[in-house]
């Protein structure tokens, strides 16, 4: 291909050189032929140093398994923010007796009374579910062989389901007469139910509750969620009321007030005007703090994203450490491999392969390695995360995403690290080279 | 620089050289048709910190299509850096040389690497073959950096394979045959490319004398196919098979004849010009030709 031009340009100085009548696409073809044979002969040489490779791909692997687990934990946690911030409702607020922002000492947390509730049922515009809540933790549930001690039972009013977005598969919601008096029946999340009744409906059964007897009147949706404080299929929901008198409880407070307004256009306005009337209920003088936190779906995101900062600060400084460990081991075993590889590298120059040759087949065994590492450490890091999910620690969400992304940091970390061995390789004078081989 | 010492068209080591291009123009002129190879005042210097050594002095000579040629020398006595520059793996410090009509003294790295690889083929004292690869692999190795056919190439390998004798191990990493077959392997490798200058270094030296006289042969029998050869040994009896012997000392040229006693210094021992009536007196006395005592 070059001789007959090279030829014909005579022994002019610098008389041989690349005919510059190559059309491009030729050109194009020889170095895609080029950079074909360069991927096969690197692979056989991999296969040569297997060891060595596979140190590579061990590392990369554990780099690239930090990563598909962050993004996955990431992907999940978000996805679960979504969840709970819709769970949430974003046209509703829970206000808290006590202040959790700046909680001074000894401050009272009961500070929601029923009278407030009664009040802002009355007179906040656009409100239409108020809904007081008390629970009480830690109760023994028996049904005939069965116990089982529920972490929460949450006493409320009518319409619990509706002012939660909770849908019931079985039965009805509390109703006003329920909680009127005193009812002995309940609302069943999906675990104590199991729990109690196995796979059978609880709707009409009856439980007995520190001893007294309850009807089932609903059966929540399963949520399938761990929250902040544990499962939220795991409680019982039983009127107000009863709760109070059952467990012979304060009857004037209640903890917590969720509020469902008509439209989520003006939750600002009525965030507002839910605080300035609660300020003068409690007739609070314009300097002193709230005794009460309204929170609110937006404040809820906030938070939970505040949790998933932490966690992909974590999380990514881990992965970042293991990917450039990684690709520390990776330049390391590259650089030794240069100079074991001195003669092969010598005799191949010898031979009339140029710098970028040998650039390139060094390149390619780095990215080949870390991308066989990319595979392996997305399935490691899949692997790894269900563990971590079994252990209820993260929830992961697995995606094309993650994968993509395996991928990109893989191939970075092959080009990085691995171009300065191929560049020295490159760089190596053949004489020198093959001498060390004597 | 006008006239080079070459071996006289259709002369008995050159039985081939009929059908390299213009081995009918004996005239020797620079560049001619004939001259493969033309090596005009090349001197080669290296820096040691402070001191510049003088590797090659001033050398100069000729080498025609289709020659079969000796360069002897003790080590150190410049034989490795000729062989370098020769085989284009370095550049002379000053100095022209001309390779099968090319001037390739001054080129830059990736054009050496080109000329490297379509004009020269080597063979090395210890053979160099690639440990993980198969000697069908290995010979096709300077074909990785031709951009020609792979299916040709492939050919060509296994020709070659068969005509150096190993067309039953192809499959063969080098850890399986003997010192000679890999040899021979690296013989087909620097042939694969159809360079016109084969360019062997100490070939035989880590092989013992019966071996040794095998690939001796079959170099012969390459040069015999109108290759050029130039072997580059300190060994005498290696040096023995070709029928033009350059001898080098400190850096200039000592003799250059063709083979036999008769050696001939060339006029001025360190001037450039190679010896202008070598033709003449070397026949004279080197008279044994290809029947060269092994």
């Amino acid at each position: 291909m070059t001789s007959p031009a090279a030829t014909a340009s005579g022994p002019a100085p610098g008389g041989f050189v690349r005919p510059g009548g190559r059309s491009g696409l030729a050109r194009l073809r020889g170095l895609l032929r080029e950079a074909w044979r360069a991927a096969v002969l690197g692979l056989s040489a991999l296969l040569a140093y297997r060891l060595r490779s596979f140190f590579v791909i061990a590392a990369v692997s554990l780099g690239i398994a930090s990563l598909t687990v962050i993004v996955a934990a990431v992907d999940g946690a978000s996805k679960k923010a979504d969840e709970i911030a819709d769970m949430f409702g974003p046209d509703a607020v829970l206000v808290f007796g006590g202040n959790i922002v700046n909680r001074a000492v000894g401050a009272r947390t009961l500070t929601l009374t029923w009278e407030d509730a009664a009040r802002i049922r009355q007179s906040l515009p656009g409100a239409y579910i108020v809904l007081p809540m008390r629970s009480k933790g830690n109760v023994r549930l028996k049904h005939e062989s069965n116990n089982y001690d529920v972490p929460l039972v949450a006493g409320t009013t009518e319409n619990y389901a509706k002012a939660w977005n909770w849908p019931l598969v079985e039965g009805r919601d509390l109703t006003a007469e329920d909680v009127q008096r005193g009812g002995r029946v309940a609302l069943m999340g999906d675990k104590p139910a199991r729990e109690l009744f196995g796979d059978a409906n609880p709707v009409g059964r009856t439980f007995l509750m520190s001893g007294v007897p309850f009807t089932v009147v609903g059966l929540l949706q399963y949520r399938g969620m761990s929250g902040g404080g544990g499962n939220v299929d795991d409680r019982v929901v039983i009127p107000i009321t009863t709760l109070t008198q059952r467990f012979n409880m304060d009857r004037r407070y209640f903890r917590a007030l969720r509020v469902k307004f008509e439209d989520t256009a003006g939750m600002d306005a009525h965030v507002e005007d839910l605080r300035s009337l609660l300020r003068h209920l409690h007739r609070l003088a314009p300097e002193d703090p709230d005794d009460f936190t309204v929170l609110t779906a937006r404040e809820v995101l906030k938070f939970l994203a505040v949790i998933k900062g932490g966690l992909v600060l974590f999380l990514g400084v881990t992965a970042a450490a293991a990917m450039v460990v990684g690709g520390f081991v990776l330049a390391n075993l590259f650089l030794l491999s240069v100079t074991e590889r001195r003669v092969e590298i010598g005799l191949k120059k010898a031979l009339g392969a140029p710098g970028r040759a040998i650039l390139l087949q060094f390149l390619m065994e780095s990215l080949a390695l870390t991308l066989c590492g990319a595979v392996g450490g997305v399935v490691l890091g899949a692997l790894m995360g269900q563990a971590l999910e079994r252990l209820g620690l993260i929830e992961m969400v697995l995606s094309a995403k993650v994968f993509l992304l395996a991928l990109a940091a893989a191939t970075a970390v092959g080009l990085v690290f691995g171009l300065r061995p191929a560049r020295q390789a490159a760089a190596l004078d053949p004489i020198q080279a093959l001498r060390g081989g004597e | 620089m006008t006239t080079t010492h070459l071996a006289a068209p259709g002369a008995p080591d050159a039985p081939g050289a009929t059908d390299t291009p213009g081995t009918s123009g004996a005239s020797g002129t620079s560049g001619s048709p004939g001259t493969l190879v033309e090596l005009s005042g090349i001197t080669r210097s290296f820096r040691q910190g402070d001191l510049t050594v003088d590797v090659l002095r001033g050398v100069s000579f000729s080498i025609a299509h289709g020659e079969f040629v000796a360069i002897q020398g003790a080590s150190g006595s410049g034989k490795s850096t000729l062989l370098h520059i020769l085989g284009l793996l370095d550049s002379p410090t000053t100095g022209r040389y001309v390779l099968d009509g090319h001037d390739v003294s001054h080129l830059d790295d990736d054009a050496r690497s080109e000329a490297r690889n379509q004009l020269t083929g080597f063979v090395f004292q210890n053979f160099y073959l690639i440990p993980y690869a198969t000697a069908l692999d290995n010979v096709l190795l300077p074909g990785l950096y031709s951009h020609k056919n792979l299916r040709a190439q492939r050919r060509r390998a296994e020709e070659l394979l068969h005509r150096v004798g190993l067309g039953d191990r192809m499959d063969f990493v080098p850890a399986r045959l003997s010192g000679g077959q890999q040899q021979r392997v690296a013989l087909a490798r620097a042939l694969l490319n159809d360079p016109a200058l084969i360019l062997a270094d100490e070939p035989t030296g880590q092989l013992d004398s019966t071996t040794s006289a095998d690939i001796l042969d079959l170099l012969a029998d390459i040069n015999r196919t109108g290759k050029t050869v130039v072997v580059v040994t300190h060994d005498a009896e290696t040096a023995a098979r070709a029928r033009r012997r350059i001898v080098i000392r400190d850096g200039v040229i000592e003799s250059d004849g063709l083979h036999g006693d008769g050696a001939v210094p060339p006029p001025g021992a360190a001037s450039a010009s190679a010896p202008s009536d070598g033709p003449s007196a070397g026949p004279s006395s080197g008279t044994s030709g290809p029947g060269a005592p092994a």
